[in-house]
C-alpha cells in the first residue's frame, strides 16, 4: 500500500505521536472520571 | 406515539435507508459487495466502526445499567484506545497489503487450511449468536409500544434488516452509518438537555448528578483490583484491551468496516478516532441513565418497567397480591422523595453534616424500593416461570415514551432502529462474506465468477438472517443485553485474538501447534467460563495467552519429535 503523504496522520507529523496523544488522552479520562467519582460520591 | 412521531420515525427510516441505497447503485463485483470497493475516506471508516458497535443495545442497555448500578460499565471501554494502536501498527497494514476480503484468509496463508476453518468456525457462531440479541433489543421497543409479545415484533424487525442488508452491500452498509451516527449525536444531545429540563426548577444538572451520586449512581473509577468484579480500571484496561483488540482485530464485523478505508492511513485514522470518541460518548450515554434515576426520585417510576410483564401480572389470579405491592411501593415512593427533598435542600445549603446524614437515609430508602420490585419478581415467576424479570433494557424506553415531547419520541426510537440496522447489517455482511470466502469459494465452488459470489453473498445474508431471527426468539430471558454480548464474544474472541498473535509475532509456530492450541485454550476457557472462576473480561486474556503458550509449548514438542525421527547424516 503507498504509504504517500496523505497517509500521515493531521496535527502531527507521524503516527507514533498520534498514539502517544491517544495514550495522554486515556490517561486524561481516567483521571477526569476519577475527579467525577470523587466529587458527586 | 403521536403522528408527529410516527412521521419523524417513518420518515427518519425511510429517507437514510433510501440514501444509503442510493450512494451504492451499481455494486455488482465481489470487491464491491464486500470491501465497498476500498474507497472509503477516515471519517466513513470511523461512523462506519462506531456504528457497528454501538448497536441499539448500547442506548437501550447502557442508560438502564446506569440506572439500576451506576456508571461502572464505562471501565469496560478503557481497553479500546490501547487495542487501536495495536491495530493500526500491526493489523490494519497487513489485511491491507495482503488484499483480503475476510480475517481468516491471512491465517491460510500463514499457517494452513484447517487453522482458517477453525477460526472462521469460532467467529460464526460468536457473531450468529450475538446479531441474533442484537436484532432482538430493538423488537422490545416495538413489543413496548404496541403491547404485543416480543416474538412477533423479533420476527417483523428480523425481517426488515435482512430486506435491508440484502440490497445494500457493504458500500450501502458504511454510508447509512455515516448518517446514522450523526443523528445518534444529536438525538442523544437532544435527549440530555430534556431529562435535565425535566427535573424540577431547583434541581440544575450539577446536583441531579450529586443526588445520583449520593446514591451510588456516579462510580465511574473503581481501583480496587478484583478478578471477579467485572468493571474496575483493571478489568478494564487489560482485559479490554484484550476483548477490544480481538473484536477488532478478528471479527470480520470489524475488519470489514475497517478494510473499506481508502488507504492504510485513512483506516488507520479511521480507528485512532474511534478510540479519541468512543469513551467520552460512552460516559455520556450513562449519564443520561443517571439523569434519568434522578428525574425518577422526583417522578414516581413504574413498579416494573417492562409493560408487558407487568400487564399479563395484573390480569393473572394474583392482580390482588401485586396491588398489595403496588400500595406499599407508592407509598414508599412518597417517603423517598421527602427523604430527597431533604438532601437536595443540604446540598443548596451546602451542609456537610444533613448532606451525610441525607446519603444515607437516601440510600436506605433505594435498597427498600429494589426490596419491593424482587416481591415483584418472584410474584412474576410464581405466575409464569418462563416471565422475563428484568427489566433493565426498558427503562430508558419506557421514559422516552412516556415524558420526553413530540417529534423527539419518534427521532429517539429512529436512532435505536438505525443503531440496530447498522449493526445488525454490519454484522449479516461479515458472517455472510466469512462463509462465501472462507467456504464456499475455498471449498465448494473454486473457480466461479464475480456475479456468482455476489449471488451466494446474498443468499448467505439472507440464510444467516433467519438463523439469527430464530436465535433473537430464545434471547428474552438473557438478563441485560449489553452483558450478554460482551460474555459471549469473551467466551471465543480471546482464543481468536490469540491465533492472530501467534501469526505475527511467533514466527517459529506453525499449523499444527496453533491449530491444537487453539482447541485446548478454547476448552480451558468454556471451564473457567462456565464455572464462574474468573470474571468474564478476564476470559479474553486467559483464551489469548493460553493459546500463545500452549503453541509455543507444543511447536517444541513437534520440532523434538520430529529431530529424533529424522535419520541422522
Amino acid at each position: 500500500m503507498n504509504q504517500s503523504k496523505n497517509d500521515l496522520p493531521p496535527f502531527v507529523k507521524s503516527w507514533k505521536q498520534f498514539y502517544y496523544l491517544l495514550l495522554l488522552w486515556l490517561v486524561l479520562l481516567i483521571v477526569l472520571f476519577y475527579a467525577f467519582t470523587n466529587y458527586f460520591k | 406515539m403521536s403522528n408527529i412521531d410516527w412521521a419523524v420515525l417513518l420518515l427518519t427510516l425511510l429517507g437514510i435507508v433510501g440514501y444509503g441505497v442510493y450512494k451504492s447503485r451499481g455494486t455488482k463485483s465481489m470487491d464491491a459487495y464486500l470491501l465497498g470497493g476500498q474507497s472509503m475516506p477516515w471519517y466513513t471508516v470511523c461512523l462506519s466502526v462506531m456504528a457497528t458497535q454501538a448497536s441499539a443495545i448500547t442506548f437501550l442497555s447502557a442508560p438502564g445499567l446506569a440506572y439500576s448500578s451506576g456508571m461502572s460499565f464505562v471501565q469496560f471501554y478503557f481497553g479500546l484506545p490501547l487495542a487501536m494502536i495495536v491495530l493500526c501498527i500491526t493489523f490494519v497494514p497487513i489485511f491491507h497489503r495482503l488484499k483480503v476480503y475476510t480475517a481468516y484468509e491471512y491465517l491460510e496463508q500463514r499457517f494452513d487450511f484447517k487453522t482458517r476453518a477453525l477460526t472462521a468456525f469460532l467467529f460464526l457462531i460468536q457473531r450468529g449468536l450475538s446479531t441474533g440479541i442484537t436484532i432482538y433489543a430493538p423488537a422490545i421497543i416495538l413489543s413496548t409500544i404496541l403491547n404485543i409479545n416480543t416474538t412477533y415484533t423479533t420476527l417483523f424487525m428480523g425481517g426488515l434488516v435482512i430486506f435491508y442488508t440484502v440490497f445494500g452491500g457493504t458500500k450501502a452498509v458504511s454510508y447509512t452509518q455515516l448518517l446514522q451516527m450523526t443523528i445518534i449525536f444529536s438525538g442523544l444531545f437532544a435527549a440530555g438537555v430534556v431529562v435535565v429540563h425535566l427535573l424540577p426548577a431547583s434541581v440544575g444538572l450539577g446536583k441531579a448528578i450529586s443526588i445520583a451520586g449520593k446514591m451510588g449512581r456516579t462510580n465511574a473509577i473503581d481501583f480496587d483490583f478484583s478478578w471477579t468484579n467485572p468493571y474496575n480500571v483493571w478489568s478494564g484496561i487489560i482485559g479490554g484491551f484484550f476483548l477490544q483488540l480481538s473484536y477488532f482485530g478478528t471479527d470480520q464485523s470489524q475488519v470489514g468496516r475497517y478494510l473499506t478505508g481508502a488507504s492504510v492511513g485513512q483506516s488507520r485514522l479511521g480507528l485512532l478516532m474511534n478510540g479519541l470518541v468512543k469513551i467520552p460518548m460512552q460516559f455520556l450515554i450513562l449519564l443520561i441513565g443517571v439523569l434519568v434515576f434522578t428525574f425518577y426520585q422526583y417522578n414516581k417510576a413504574p413498579l416494573f418497567f417492562n409493560s408487558y410483564e407487568l400487564n399479563k401480572l395484573k390480569s393473572s389470579e394474583h392482580k390482588e397480591e401485586l396491588a398489595q405491592l403496588q400500595l406499599q411501593y407508592d407509598q414508599h415512593f412518597e417517603q423517598k422523595k421527602v427523604e430527597v427533598q431533604k438532601l437536595d435542600e443540604a446540598l443548596s445549603h451546602n451542609d456537610q453534616i444533613a448532606i451525610d446524614q441525607q446519603r444515607i437515609a437516601v440510600k436506605k430508602a433505594d435498597e427498600e424500593a429494589k426490596e419491593i420490585k424482587e416481591s415483584v419478581k418472584a410474584l412474576m415467576l410464581k405466575n409464569d416461570e418462563k416471565a422475563s424479570t428484568n427489566d433493565n433494557n426498558y427503562i430508558f424506553l419506557s421514559f422516552v415514551t412516556e415524558y420526553l415531547p413530540k417529534g423527539l419520541i419518534g427521532l429517539l426510537i429512529a436512532i435505536i432502529f438505525l443503531a440496530s440496522m447498522g449493526s445488525t447489517a454490519s454484522a449479516l455482511n461479515s458472517l455472510a462474506s466469512t462463509t462465501v470466502v472462507d467456504i464456499y469459494k475455498r471449498l465448494i465452488n473454486t473457480t466461479g465468477n464475480d456475479g456468482q459470489y455476489v449471488s451466494a453473498s446474498r443468499w448467505a445474508t439472507i440464510l444467516w438472517g433467519l438463523a439469527c431471527i430464530i436465535m433473537a426468539l430464545y434471547t428474552s430471558k438473557i438478563g441485560n443485553l449489553i452483558e450478554a454480548v460482551n460474555i459471549l464474544g469473551s467466551f471465543i474472541y480471546g482464543t481468536i485474538l490469540g491465533v492472530f498473535l501467534v501469526a505475527f509475532y511467533v514466527k517459529q509456530v506453525k499449523g499444527k501447534a496453533v491449530f491444537y492450541a487453539a482447541i485446548l485454550a478454547e476448552l480451558m476457557v468454556c471451564i473457567l467460563g462456565f464455572n464462574e472462576v474468573v470474571a468474564y473480561l478476564w476470559l479474553n486474556v486467559v483464551g489469548c495467552l493460553a493459546v500463545v503458550i500452549i503453541a509455543c509449548i507444543l511447536q517444541r514438542l513437534i520440532k523434538e519429535k520430529t529431530v529424533e525421527a529424522s535419520p541422522t547424516v
